[in-house]
């Protein structure tokens, strides 16, 4: 089996004369979790869409797992083995919690109603999403609440990578260590992750690796100490210190 | 005398009563049967002009340009006096339903058409990035959010329609308004006929916008469309 | 059949001419006494005290509720027996103004509710009035997201001023249906009328969305994005 279960390759993308993604180049092993930050336009978002192909890239090869998946013509198959949570969950507005769950496991898994049932239920409670709000429509629900459904979504598919866009950027924050929580928690069960966040913290605790992106490419990458902590370029440094600010710690303190 | 004047004043008064309600079955039929044909035609016009190919999309774009600038009359009279000059001579209900499908179809599909880009671009992404197909997003996630969002605009469509039968009294379709003008006239006096006319309309169309005011709260609720 | 089409427009023309001047003069009369009326019906019914609040939604509710046709006949044939004699033209402005009031009331109620309270709120809190917030705070922006409603019912009014055939105004439809009784040539009648109807709607839709262009905030409700 193969160590690297995502490989980018050259990877390009243009709107109109506009470069949004210039020249990436990465991998990602299986197990780990990759962190990328970055100012915004900063083609972080594009990356992402690039790899489960609701953007087509202009140019370069993703490999998912060994499969060439650029060339593929049946991007559905792919995308229901690359999971995406969205930055406003984007639950399917006209079905409750569990049938959001559902929707994917019978009409693209195709798996009998019982056994997606469980696997439904299995995915929303380790999501810490218990049954009294599996009936519940998403408008019912908190946005902590929403974004955890929308992971047990992603991760009832049983994907092979989850990639996650600025998950709780348009949270509260006393709802954003929930949804977090989870992350980490899936992150040390060994799930595949790419996560565009500008949660520090989360990123110095669980990333195995950092990227930092700005002008629609990777400027630096490495382990989440050295690039949070100790940035070589004059653009991340100054990214950073804003950051650190933002989050209320000094970049010389201890982080655990 | 005068108590026996006014009793039979008042059996005459039942008998117009009875004759206004008992056509209240034509616009029915009239307003039922347009409104249902002018559903299907706008269901077919508005998957051609999300989905179809750029010259038919042109095509409906311009059918509803041209049925909507026509006055719903005008469309009556023209089904009425001009088709038997084509050889089909028509009844006035049938040349009703006709006109009233016409126009009332170009309305339909604007209801639809933005019902179906009114689903917003996020479910649909949702909706791809766990690999449904194209279809299958239309299907699961498209098609039955659309159906909710056009529920409140089809409902009221219907009242409209409705209420827009009555112009049927212009090529002679005795429905309840025809029926009431027909009893103003022989007992000269309008008042009473068009206000129990009124008063049939409001119990059909008063519940109907109830209904579909709640139906436009729920999706609001539901996050379905703006507030 | 196009022979025909042309010796109505060379006999008749410019009695179809006058017939779509009458069409104008009911479609813009009645336009602006319901936008008028209009927006006083939603100020009072959003901002209103209970009773008149209460009154005019029943009024609302029954104008609503009943055909237009219902309206213009009771205003042309009914009014006479209570006394109140009124020639076609100008029962026709009256039954289609009170009409269209009502609707365009709604357009303008359901834009001032899509306005955030934030709005008032911060108004409130640099010290205005009730009156001047609801004038130069709320209003400018309700109106702007009631324009695409308001130029519809606009367009709409323009083909049902029609209506006013029935009460014998010698707008277009009611100077066609005489040529048409003259001539007996009913279809090419229709036809130029309905080239009239479709071609000044389209007009109209056109100019509609200049002014919806031009009258466009950046990213404000009801703007596109």
């Amino acid at each position: 089996m193969e160590s690297n279960i995502l490989v980018v390759e050259n990877l390009w993308k243009f709107y109109g004369r506009e470069v949004i993604l210039k020249n990436i180049n990465f991998t990602v092993k299986r197990g780990e979790t990759k962190v990328i930050i970055g100012p915004s336009g900063a083609g972080k978002s594009t990356l992402l869409r690039c790899i489960n192909l609701l953007v087509r890239p202009d140019r370069g090869r993703i490999i998912l797992d060994g499969d060439v998946i650029t060339e593929r013509r049946d991007v559905h198959n792919i995308r229901s083995q690359i999971g995406f949570v969205f930055q406003h969950f984007n639950l399917f507005n006209h079905l409750t919690a569990i049938d959001n769950v559902l929707l994917g496991l019978i009409k693209v898994k195709k798996l009998p109603r019982e056994e997606a049932m469980r696997r439904a239920k299995e995915a929303l409670l380790s999501v810490g999403i218990t049954e009294e709000l599996w009936r519940k429509y998403p408008a019912q629900l908190s946005g902590g609440q929403q974004q955890r459904v929308a992971i047990a979504r992603a991760i009832a598919m049983d994907p092979k990578i989850i990639l996650f866009d600025e998950p709780t950027s348009a949270l509260d924050p006393e709802l954003i260590w929930e949804v977090l929580n989870v992350m980490e928690k899936l992150s040390r069960n060994g799930m595949t992750m790419i996560v565009v966040t500008h949660e520090l913290g989360f990123a110095i605790k669980v990333a195995h690796e950092v990227m930092f992106m700005d002008g629609g490419t990777i400027i630096e990458r490495g382990p989440p100490n050295q690039i949070l902590l100790n940035p070589k370029g004059e653009r991340i440094k100054r990214f950073m210190d804003r950051m650190w600010y933002l989050y209320s710690l000094n970049r010389s303190s201890k982080v655990a | 005398m005068n108590n026996v004047m006014s009793w039979i004043k008042d059996i005459q008064f039942f008998t117009y009563v009875n004759i206004i309600l008992s056509s209240i079955t034509t616009t029915f039929i009239l307003s039922i049967a347009s409104f249902i044909l002018a559903t299907i035609v706008a269901l077919l016009l508005s998957f051609i002009e999300v989905f179809g190919p750029r010259p038919l999309v042109k095509a409906v774009e311009w059918y509803v340009k041209i049925v909507r600038g026509i006055p719903l009359i005008l469309a009556l009279f023209i089904f009425y006096y001009g088709l038997p000059r084509f050889g089909f001579p028509l009844p006035p209900l049938y040349s009703a339903i006709i006109g009233i499908t016409l126009v009332d179809s170009a309305y339909q599909e604007q209801l639809f058409k933005g019902a179906i880009e009114g689903v917003s671009e996020k479910q649909i992404e949702a909706a791809y990035a766990i690999g449904l197909t194209k279809w299958k997003a239309f299907r699961h996630v498209i098609l039955p959010q659309a159906f909710r969002i056009a529920i409140p605009g089809w409902i009221n469509e219907f009242s409209i329609v409705l209420k827009d039968s009555s112009i049927a009294y212009a090529i002679g379709v005795t429905e309840i308004f025809t029926q009431a003008v027909h009893v103003a006239q022989v007992i000269a006096d309008y008042l009473k006929p068009l206000l129990l006319v009124s008063l049939i309309y409001l119990c059909i169309c008063y519940p109907l916008s109830y209904i579909s005011n709640r139906f436009h709260r729920r999706l609001i609720e539901m996050g379905m469309i703006g507030s | 059949m196009l022979e025909n089409i042309l010796y109505i427009l060379y006999g008749y023309g410019s009695a179809i001419a006058l017939g779509l001047k009458y069409t104008v003069i009911i479609t813009v009369t009645s336009y602006s006494i319901g936008i008028a009326l209009g927006l006083f019906i939603a100020l009072l019914r959003v901002y209103g005290s209970r009773l008149p609040r209460a009154l005019l939604t029943v009024f609302v509710e029954i104008i609503r509720g009943t055909p237009m046709m219902v309206q213009l006949f009771f205003v042309y044939y009914a009014l006479p027996e209570l006394g109140i004699l009124l020639d076609p033209v100008t029962a026709s402005i009256i039954a289609i103004a009170i009409n269209s009031a009502v609707y365009q009331s709604e357009y303008i109620r359901a834009s001032i509710s899509a306005i955030p309270y934030s709005q008032f709120e911060s108004a409130l809190s640099i010290g205005l009035t009730k009156f001047k917030i609801v004038w130069i705070v709320i209003l400018p922006q309700a109106i702007r997201v009631a324009i695409p409603a308001l130029v519809n019912e606009a367009i709409y009014l323009f083909k049902y001023s029609s209506i006013a055939y029935f009460v014998t105004a010698p707008e277009l439809m009611y100077i066609g249906k005489s040529i048409g009784s003259k001539t007996f040539l009913y279809m090419e009648v229709y036809i130029i009328l309905a080239f009239i109807y479709i071609i000044i709607s389209i007009l109209l839709t056109e100019l509609a969305k200049i002014i919806e262009r031009r009258h466009t905030v950046p990213s404000f409700i009801g703007s596109k994005v």
